[in-house]
């Protein structure tokens, strides 16, 4: 069964690179068979994904499929990866948006092959850091998908693209050398080991003598956090976002919004949390704090936009906030050191990760759509749109569902993760929850404003008319399956939060008892030196 | 026999390899040069006989002076071979003609 | 009876939630009805949608037969006991609502012991309105159907959307969809009647809301309904924002958003909300009166905890502010009411089912339901915020210009009244006028809607007149609609309940005797008679105003009289079925069935006038008292009523002076009432431009703060870059470089020694040997 672990893993991670290879042998001017070849390779990592959904045990908070195969033993580096409750939904949905970004990019004309090739390269790398289990390996995945969508950016971007990917390299980059400065920090710290589970243990105070200590995990943490919080992104650091997303073409976008925000809270969860709980918790204030910066300030921003993508992508920083609030309503009492209403901060765990499946679903379609009009009338100016509903009346409805789960419309995915952060951010700070609402406000006016000025209306005002035709039946299928999914998961949010259940609760729990050891350590000295 | 001791032979040789010296260094022609030559090679074929003799070096010794005399001869053939083309080139065998080495 | 009980609760659920369904199902069925199986020209998508909600209303009245009815209108305070209804796995556990079943459908998500759930919540209050639903969207449905029969057509001209070259939009018509939006509507606003908690009546909140914008926005081409559409949806969210402070604070505080008590297949109970803030009763205080203490229900053999679980008081009167909030936002009360008159946009029919019955009642029907988690202060803040409204709504419609405004204005007005009575005490009256005011309200609606289709979709009051010639049924059901808002009738100040007169007259009535016997109880807030005393003075001017205006006096614009002409049957057929209701619903008034009815469901701590004293005191009356003003409050209301009617006629029937003159009178004023009391201008410039300016900026910090300093940035490493360079080029290549030209002149320079002479290669060979000879030698130790 190992065995069978391990290649399931491995496949998963190396389908899709493997598959690029026999793309260099085709004829150049097979670009429509080079097109179906990738979109079978994106199928069958799909495919392979939902294999491995049905292998897992969901009531198990634990990690399964481990597998480990020693790499490079003089520096304990091996080959680890595994799947819990946790990276298992983010990794069905990054291949089921490559899949449909796949689709979405017989309209990416320019060479072909060069873009399928490292479309696929990028697939590979975001599907190694969502199952490496080792920090190093971890590392690696991440660099190796930061270079295939700088040259996706840089080549096949618009008018601004070298600007764009540059600024993108260099935002991730310099997240990324933080991130290699705390994983050596925590390597040395932590006896020579890069393996994430046993960090976490040693993190979590669970293994006997060995404990990071509280200044240790403070400036841990806050290494970690920036390099992920640029990838979420947080305002401040977002502005490489709307520059990428407006240059990038639309399949990439969807990618990028789709999944590659999603890596930031993933790593938050999966490294920067359990290794450092005292960390986590002297910084639970920036993290909320910033979070609502977020909301308020990508809404806004969004609000003043007159460029289509450009606008989504900005809804993308605000609804990344709510990830962020969640992730960081962990109250406790300052005498004590116990957790207050640890369920507040459990259900904020849980909105996040929703939250980002969520996004995944809502900004994946929102970009889809925009490029869909985008590849009709060659231009994203929202002033110069209008009557989109009666010219493509399916299509806008479909936009209509998508648009309106990002507003956190009820009964569609968007609401749940909102309004459960918001619910649960309260235990926090009132202050907190009262801004975040507010930011839902601002959401529904950018979105409404938006649907008024591109689908309702009496005419359309822009060039090219003529070519605002029906939705091609591929197109219809990307749209179709986005909307039923957000219908799905806002209808039936229990599909994926009683999976994450688990894991997420032993979290919390194991989070707060390592706070909890650290805390009386901390009061016994004080008492120590007062006394 | 008996009274001839090492430094007897060394200086021989010695004597053998000064005089070969001494004819590189004055002759101009080319087959006087290679008789210096021979001088100096049997000068030092003289030192391994000797230390053969003498040290420890023993039969090495002795196979070694046989190995000199006849890379000698080997160096004796190709020297004239060369001396004949040389004096086919210049119609002389005076080595000072001999100065394309230097460009 | 457990048997019984048990399957009476299964068959109510089942009914109930088949009812809720059916309009989902034909709103799937409708969206694709011109792809799939019809097209422009079918009547077959109204055809469906008017066969489901018929469904339902059939549904809901069977569950009306089914419900449980001894616990029926024998209600008192203590009976709270002995009707919990038992099914398998769930039981509506006795607490201070009795009568009511609840349930679970499944869960949405659980944390720890809190768990949020899709849910059901059936009472008297939820049946009725279920009916109240079913039948005013029943008349709708059909009312549409004549309505918007010029919608089927493959070229549509809308005569009030202009495109560039200032011709009239033609487009394809949209029949089918208006009644995909109505079902959608329809499913929305019984979800959230049916919900179970609170999370579920803010899912079903949005959705409604969302429907409105759906259809107040169906013109989409034209610019202002569009507008008003946005509108109406940000304005409810503004709304909507304290709704969810509301709920996060009771999420946190009380742990659950339950309404009803459960009881899971495991024997555990999950006290709901109700029971955990009022108990049995009346909010029990902590000693210091700071914070109310939480009634968690417990097992049988528990001991009461030493300490129990509390609320800060100050978070209660949040939480209910926040519920409060949301409901000023739905029920278009002051300070939100302003979207409600822009929201007459959309098609007529829209506007008698959304906007004045059903959707805009939500509000109402929200405190109804929340009634025991507001704490006194805050009910005394619904008290003068529906006061408030109700005056500047019929202060405006006074002047309104436009057939709909003034009924849009009037709907604003009484839900201020509903409201009202809610805060004073007057549980019963809210909800009694809200449903009262549902049949009249959308009569009056329909009737208008059948006056602008007969008027070719004129509906300026100064064009129109006259019309009873033409339109003699329309004008009869709007008289009738007019005569049950102003609350005429022939008044019995012995036995109210046996007056002669139409159902606004005994609902008002209720909400007066209410409010006086808060006043009698609370003298300080004497304000809050004598304004909805006022206010059905105006309301009886305005009401007659626009009748008298329409439908008497010569016709302003002879083209449009003359073209005008009755509607068809299938649109007055509704109309006689509201009039009916309109009528008759309230016939008996306290001892009406609607009203005895509606009661069972009034939270137990009402009936009975109570006290509070956590902040300041403000005594609630009780079903005694209001009995008590019943009588003189009738009375006084009537006078009022018919001398506002008295003025009106006397004004707008027999004109004694003209229009011109009127106009003239108070000029300041009419443009004051005109502009709406200058809501939208205010809000306009103290939040919108704002916003829009603080938004810009944050694009403008993105440009001109963070991008520039990411370049200063780069531009810095480029600057560092440069010198690393000019170091490269000066130390380490000078280096290089210096090595490389140094080895080339020594080599130079060595040359020289190649002479080519044979024999001084041997000399030099010799002196080598000789040196290193001697070197060796000299450097040998020793």
């Amino acid at each position: 069964m190992q065995n069978f672990d391990l290649l399931l893993l491995t496949a998963i991670i190396f389908l899709p690179a493997t598959w690029a290879v026999p793309l260099l042998f085709f004829p150049k001017s097979a670009v429509e068979a080079m097109r179906w070849w990738t979109l079978a390779g994106t199928a069958i990592t799909f495919g392979l994904t939902l294999v491995l959904w049905g292998k897992v045990d969901f009531s198990s908070p634990d990690m399964q499929l481990v597998v480990a195969v020693p790499w490079i033993e003089p520096w304990n580096i091996a080959y680890r990866l595994g799947v819990d409750g946790i990276s298992l939904p983010l990794i069905v949905l990054t291949s089921g948006v490559c899949l449909l970004s796949m689709l979405a990019s017989w309209s990416v004309d320019k060479q072909v092959k060069g873009y399928l090739i490292l479309f696929l390269l990028l697939e590979t790398g975001i599907l190694g850091v969502f199952l490496a289990l080792d920090f190093f390996l971890f590392f690696i995945f991440w660099e190796v998908m930061l270079l295939p969508m700088y040259f996706l950016i840089g080549v096949w971007g618009g008018p601004r693209r070298e600007y764009a990917a540059i600024k993108f390299f260099l935002y991730t980059f310099v997240g990324s050398v933080l991130m290699l400065v705390a994983m050596l920090m925590l390597y040395f710290e932590g006896g020579y080991t890069f393996d994430l589970m046993r960090l976490a243990a040693i993190g979590e105070g669970r293994i006997d003598g060995l404990q990071f200590s509280r200044s240790f995990q403070i400036v841990t943490f806050w290494l970690l956090a920036i390099g992920f919080a640029i990838k979420l992104p947080v305002a401040p650091l977002h502005t490489w976002l709307p520059d990428a997303h407006v240059e990038a073409p639309t399949p990439i976008s969807m990618i990028l919004a789709g999944v590659l925000l999603k890596l930031g809270g993933y790593g938050f969860l999966r490294i920067a949390l359990p290794i450092c709980p005292y960390g986590t918790q002297a910084a639970a204030w920036a993290l909320v704090g910033f979070g609502v910066f977020s909301i308020l300030y990508g809404g806004l921003a969004a609000l003043a936009q007159t460029d289509f993508k450009r606008l989504v992508a900005y809804s993308s920083v605000s609804h990344m906030g709510f990830v962020l609030i969640g992730l960081g309503c962990w109250k406790i009492s300052e005498q004590t050191g116990m957790g207050v209403g640890l369920k507040h901060w459990e259900m904020g765990l849980h909105a996040a990760l929703f939250q980002m499946i969520a996004h995944g679903i809502t900004s994946t379609g929102m970009f889809f759509m925009v490029g869909v009009l985008y590849d009709r009338v060659h231009h994203r100016d929202l002033n110069r749109f209008g009557g989109i509903a009666n010219r493509m009346p399916e299509y806008a409805g479909l936009a209509a569902v998508l648009f309106f789960a990002g507003l956190g419309l009820p009964a569609l995915c968007g609401f749940i993760g909102e309004v459960f952060a918001i619910l649960a951010v309260w235990n926090y700070s009132p202050l907190a929850a009262v801004l975040s609402a507010l930011g839902m406000i601002l959401a529904a006016a950018y979105v409404l404003w938006t649907v008024q000025r591109v689908y309702l209306g009496s005419e359309y005002h822009g060039p090219l008319a003529e070519n605002l035709t029906a939705l091609l039946p591929r197109e219809r299928f990307v749209a179709y399956v986005l909307s039923i999914l957000a219908i799905v998961f806002g209808v039936l949010p229990n599909l994926l939060l009683s999976r994450m259940q688990p894991p997420l609760h032993q979290l919390v729990i194991r989070m707060d008892e390592a706070y909890r050891g650290l805390h009386q350590v901390l009061a016994s000295i004080g008492q120590a030196g007062g006394g | 026999m008996d009274g001839v001791g090492l430094e007897a032979y060394l200086i021989v040789g010695a004597i053998l390899f000064g005089c070969g010296f001494a004819c590189l260094l004055v002759k101009r022609n080319a087959i006087a040069i290679l008789m210096g030559v021979e001088l100096l090679l049997n000068g030092a074929n003289l030192n391994f006989l000797a230390f053969a003799r003498f040290t420890s070096l023993g039969l090495d010794g002795q196979v070694i002076g046989l190995f000199v005399i006849v890379l000698a001869a080997a160096e004796a053939a190709v020297a004239l071979a060369i001396a004949l083309n040389f004096y086919n080139n210049h119609l002389s065998i005076d080595v000072d003609s001999a100065k394309e080495l230097k460009d | 009876m457990p048997e019984t009980a048990e399957t009476s609760h299964l068959i109510v659920r089942n009914l109930l939630t088949a009812a809720w369904l059916l309009p989902l199902a034909a709103f799937i069925a409708q969206v694709y009805a011109v792809e799939c199986w019809s097209n422009r020209l079918s009547r077959a998508s109204g055809l469906l949608g008017c066969a489901a909600i018929g469904g339902s209303l059939v549904l809901s009245l069977l569950a009306v037969a089914f419900f449980p009815s001894g616990s029926g209108s024998a209600h008192t305070a203590d009976d709270g006991s002995n009707h919990a209804a038992v099914d398998a796995e769930h039981e509506a556990h006795p607490s201070a609502t009795p009568a009511a079943l609840a349930g679970r459908y499944y869960t949405l998500a659980r944390f720890g012991d809190s768990r949020l759930e899709l849910g059901w919540y059936v009472d008297s209050l939820t049946l009725v309105l279920f009916v109240v639903i079913g039948l005013i969207a029943s008349c709708v449905h059909v009312f549409s159907l004549g309505y918007l029969d010029d919608e089927r057509t493959e070229d549509y001209r809308d005569e009030h959307a202009h495109a560039g070259d200032e011709q009239p939009v033609s487009r394809a018509g949209r029949f089918h969809l208006f009644f995909a939006y109505l079902s959608l509507f329809c499913f929305s606003m019984f979800g959230l009647v049916l919900a179970g908690n609170l999370l579920q009546v803010f899912a079903f909140w949005e959705l409604v809301g969302f429907c409105s914008y759906l259809l107040i926005g169906f013109y989409r081409e034209r610019p202002s309904a569009v507008r008003a559409a946005n509108k109406a949806i940000l304005v409810n969210r503004v709304g909507d924002f304290g709704f969810l402070i509301g709920l996060a604070v009771l999420w946190t505080s009380v742990g659950t958003l339950q309404f009803a008590t459960e009881v899971d297949s495991k024997g555990v109970t999950a006290s709901g909300l109700f029971e955990q803030v009022r108990g049995d009763g009346q909010l029990e205080l902590s000693d210091d009166s700071k914070s109310v203490v939480l009634q968690r229900h417990l097992e049988a053999g528990d001991e009461p905890a030493p300490t129990r679980p509390t609320i800060a008081y100050t978070l209660f009167v949040l939480a209910g502010l926040g519920i409060v909030a949301g409901s000023i936002g739905k029920s278009a009360q002051f300070p939100l009411q302003t979207w409600l008159p822009d929201a007459m946009e959309g098609p007529t029919p829209v506007s008698a089912l959304v906007h004045s019955a059903t959707m805009v009642a939500a509000g109402v029907y929200l405190v109804a339901r929340c009634y025991p988690l507001l704490a006194p202060e805050v009910l005394l803040v619904v008290a003068y915020v529906g006061a408030a409204t109700l005056f500047i709504g019929a202060t405006i419609a006074l002047t309104a210009t436009e057939l709909k405004q003034v009924l849009a204005f009037s709907t604003i007005s009484q839900l201020g009244y509903m409201m009202l009575a809610l805060g004073v005490g007057g549980w019963g009256a809210g909800v009694f006028h809200l449903s009262t005011h549902a049949f009249f309200k959308s009569l009056l609606f329909l009737s208008a809607g059948s006056v602008i289709l007969a008027c070719h979709h004129e509906q300026r009051l100064d064009r129109l007149g006259g019309l009873r010639h033409r339109l003699p049924w329309t004008a009869a059901a709007m008289l009738i609609g007019t005569l049950a808002v102003t609350g005429v009738g022939i008044p019995n100040p012995w036995a109210p309940g046996y007056s002669l007169a139409l159902s606004g007259f005994h609902s008002k009535d209720m909400v007066l005797a209410s409010a006086l016997a808060f006043v009698r109880l609370n003298p300080l807030h004497s304000l809050l008679y004598l304004v909805p005393l006022a206010g059905a003075g105006i309301t009886a001017v305005y009401m007659f105003r626009l009748w008298l205006k329409v439908f008497v006096g010569r016709p302003a614009d002879q083209h449009v009289f003359e073209h005008a002409k009755e509607s068809p049957p299938v649109v007055l057929i509704p109309l006689a079925v509201l009039a009916f209701f309109s009528v008759f619903s309230a016939v008996g008034g306290e001892s009406s069935w609607l009203y005895r009815g509606l009661v069972t469901s009034e939270p137990a701590f009402v009936a009975a006038s109570s006290t509070s004293s956590a902040i300041w005191p403000i005594t609630h009356p009780g079903h005694e008292e209001i009995h008590a003003a019943h009588g003189a409050a009738g009375l006084m209301v009537w006078l009022v009523a018919m001398a506002g009617a008295g003025i009106a006629i006397w004004i707008f029937g027999y004109q004694p002076f003209s229009a011109d003159e009127l106009r003239a009178t108070f000029p300041r004023l009419r443009q004051f009432l005109l502009d709406r009391w200058r809501f939208d201008a205010l809000y306009d410039l103290a939040v919108v431009q704002p916003v829009l300016r603080i938004s810009r900026q944050a694009i403008a910090i993105d440009r001109t703060v963070i991008d520039p300093l990411l370049h200063g940035a780069s531009r810095l490493l480029v600057q560092l870059a440069g010198w690393g360079r000019r170091i490269d080029e000066l130390l380490v290549d000078g280096a290089v470089v210096g090595i490389g030209a140094w080895t080339w002149r020594s080599g130079e320079r060595l040359r020289r020694l190649q002479s080519g002479q044979l024999r001084q290669y041997v000399l030099w060979l010799g002196l080598s040997v000789v040196v290193l000879f001697g070197v060796v030698t000299w450097m040998r130790p020793g």
